[in-house]
């Protein structure tokens, strides 16, 4: 097993701006982000289609992740968890997760030197 | 000046002026089918929009030459067999000429109207080939029976049916063809459960049904304002005068008044009824609005322009829940914006006529018009779809619609997203840094 760590998270869009932000003042600056949904807490919500109205319980997320070796995890789990705050049911949700294995395609670097 | 204008023949002026803008009123309703393709494609899912689109391309490429062909002629046969005058000339357009032609094509961006609002109707579920079919069927009969009548110089044109622009005669003949088309092929999977009660199928995209929108209100100018077909013409002292240009204005004003009443309309009911205005609701009130001014256009007021408009885009919400309520699945409500639009707009004709007062006589040959109008093209419809469904044609079947007609009918993925063609890149793999670890995992560390 390396030391690396994988923080994976889910997160309004909205809050993109402010988790990238966050990250980089935690020192991690690098990240991928997918559009995603999913269902949690937060309540269904009615869409419209020619005025007719229908409820929609997946919300649109951002699905970020993060990949770690030399800084703490929870380090990175509170600068995600500071910007993404709002205080209301669809926040999201941080996981950190164990990395087996890494490497670098362009250098071919393994391990912590590759991340 | 008056030595230039003494040696110009005033015919010839009024000729080339005339056919000027013929064109360019012919070019611009033909650009609607930009908008017909983008207005449809944007309201249904993603799974169905080439399908659409194929459809919306082939109508003027199958329906344009069965117009051309077929149609033009049973227009003229219809409109002598109905006003008891010989037949004669069916066959003439074939050898117009081209100052002929100009007009023919003009009548034949019209006819592509009418077709092109059907499969709006049966968007999703229509088998590609028998939708052409009833393609060829519009082109060459539905449409030219209807304009023969009227138009054409037939019995309803006699009795002085009005319909300037064809409220009732484009637009409500492709309404009522898309409604007992939709009604018969039967609504898409999901869209009713067995209880009666209706389920939203969101389309793919609002922008495309707005953009669609704005590119039929802009050809929409050359359908209105071109229908005041001569410019010029040369008056009996043979002097060059102004011919239905004289009018062309008041056809414009109320062409472009009638967008905003029409979108008032229809956005104020959805904001009554849910707290907020509906963009594509909106949009289909502008049209229902465009429509609805196409028998008036030429004779209304401005104030008279503004409610028939408004009360056209208030329709479109209450018409379309009662197809839903009826169980019928018209996907782009193309009933509501063409169909009972055209109708309200031919039976509004005799209350704001500017040029004659009111008068019930007038009331009733308008009513009496859209009857057979519409009881034309519903019969012809149903007569045609049924062989069509009973041929097996008119629909695809249900694994297609599920997995949607691009795959089925087309083998397409409209947005591939992941799904691009393999390419090999050769190059970039022998550039890897020697002594890398090879894609077998043969040279993989593994720490554990």
């Amino acid at each position: 097993m390396t030391d690396i760590e994988m923080i994976v998270a889910y997160i309004r869009p909205d809050k993109l701006s402010a988790v990238k932000q966050g990250l980089s003042e935690a020192g991690a600056p690098s990240l991928t982000v997918s559009n995603v949904s999913g269902r949690g807490s937060q309540p269904t919500k009615t869409g419209q289609w020619r005025g007719e109205e229908y409820s929609v319980d997946l919300h649109q997320k951002v699905k970020l992740e993060c990949v770690v070796a030399d800084i703490p995890a929870d380090d990175v789990v509170d600068a995600i968890a500071d910007s993404a705050y709002t205080g209301e049911p669809g926040d999201g949700k941080v996981f950190v997760l164990p990395v087996e294995s890494a490497r670098q395609i362009r250098t071919g670097a393994e391990g912590i030197d590759a991340v | 000046m008056i030595d230039l204008t003494l040696q110009v023949e005033p015919g010839v002026i009024a000729e080339g002026v005339n056919l000027v803008w013929v064109f360019v009123a012919t070019f611009l309703v033909f650009f609607m089918h930009a908008g017909f393709g983008m207005l449809e494609s944007g309201q249904v899912r993603s799974k169905n929009v080439a399908n659409q689109l194929t459809k919306n391309v082939l109508t003027w490429g199958i329906g344009v030459i069965a117009y051309f062909i077929v149609g033009a002629g049973v227009s003229v046969a219809i409109a002598a067999l109905t006003s008891g005058s010989e037949i004669s000339g069916v066959l003439a357009h074939l050898s117009a000429g081209s100052t002929g032609w100009a007009s023919l094509l003009f009548g034949a961006a019209f006819s592509m109207v009418a077709a092109s609002i059907v499969s709006g109707a049966v968007a999703e579920r229509a088998q590609l080939g028998g939708y052409l079919v009833f393609t060829v069927f519009v082109g060459a009969v539905i449409y030219p029976v209807a304009t023969g009548l009227t138009w054409g110089g037939g019995f309803l044109s006699q009795l002085g049916f009005a319909d300037f622009a064809g409220g009732a005669i484009v637009h409500m003949v492709g309404g009522v063809c898309g409604l007992v088309a939709a009604a018969v092929i039967g609504p898409r999977v999901g869209r009713f459960d067995d209880d009666g009660s209706s389920n939203v199928i969101p389309g793919h995209s609002l922008p495309y049904a707005v953009l669609g929108t704005l590119i039929l209100a802009f050809g929409w100018y050359g359908f209105n304002v071109g229908t005041a077909v001569s410019v010029f013409e040369v008056n009996e002292a043979g002097e060059l005068a102004l011919a239905d240009y004289a009018y062309a204005g008041r056809v414009a004003i109320n062409t472009a008044l009638v967008m905003g009443a029409g979108s008032i309309g229809a956005a104020l009911v959805g904001y009554i009824r849910q707290n907020k205005v509906d963009p594509l609701m909106t949009a289909n009130g502008l049209l229902a609005g465009l429509v609805s001014v196409c028998s008036i256009a030429a004779v209304a007021s401005w104030r008279g322009t503004l409610v028939v408009g408004f009360v056209a885009g208030v329709q479109v919400v209450l018409v379309f829940d009662l197809l839903e309520r009826v169980g019928i699945d018209d996907v782009c409500a193309v009933f509501p914006v063409h169909g009972s639009a055209g109708l309200l707009s031919a039976l509004a004709y005799p209350f704001v006529n500017t040029t004659s007062a009111f008068s019930i006589t007038q009331l009733g040959i308008q009513v009496a018009g859209v009857v057979v109008l519409a009881v034309w093209a519903a019969g012809a419809t149903l007569a045609i779809y049924s062989v069509l469904n009973a041929l097996g044609w008119a629909r695809v079947d249900r694994e297609e619609e599920l997995e949607g007609l691009d795959a089925a009918e087309h083998g397409i993925e409209t947005y591939p997203e992941f799904g691009g063609s393999v390419i090999e890149d050769t190059d970039r793999r022998s550039s890897r840094p020697s002594g890398t670890p090879v894609a077998d995992g043969s040279g993989e560390s593994d720490d554990d």
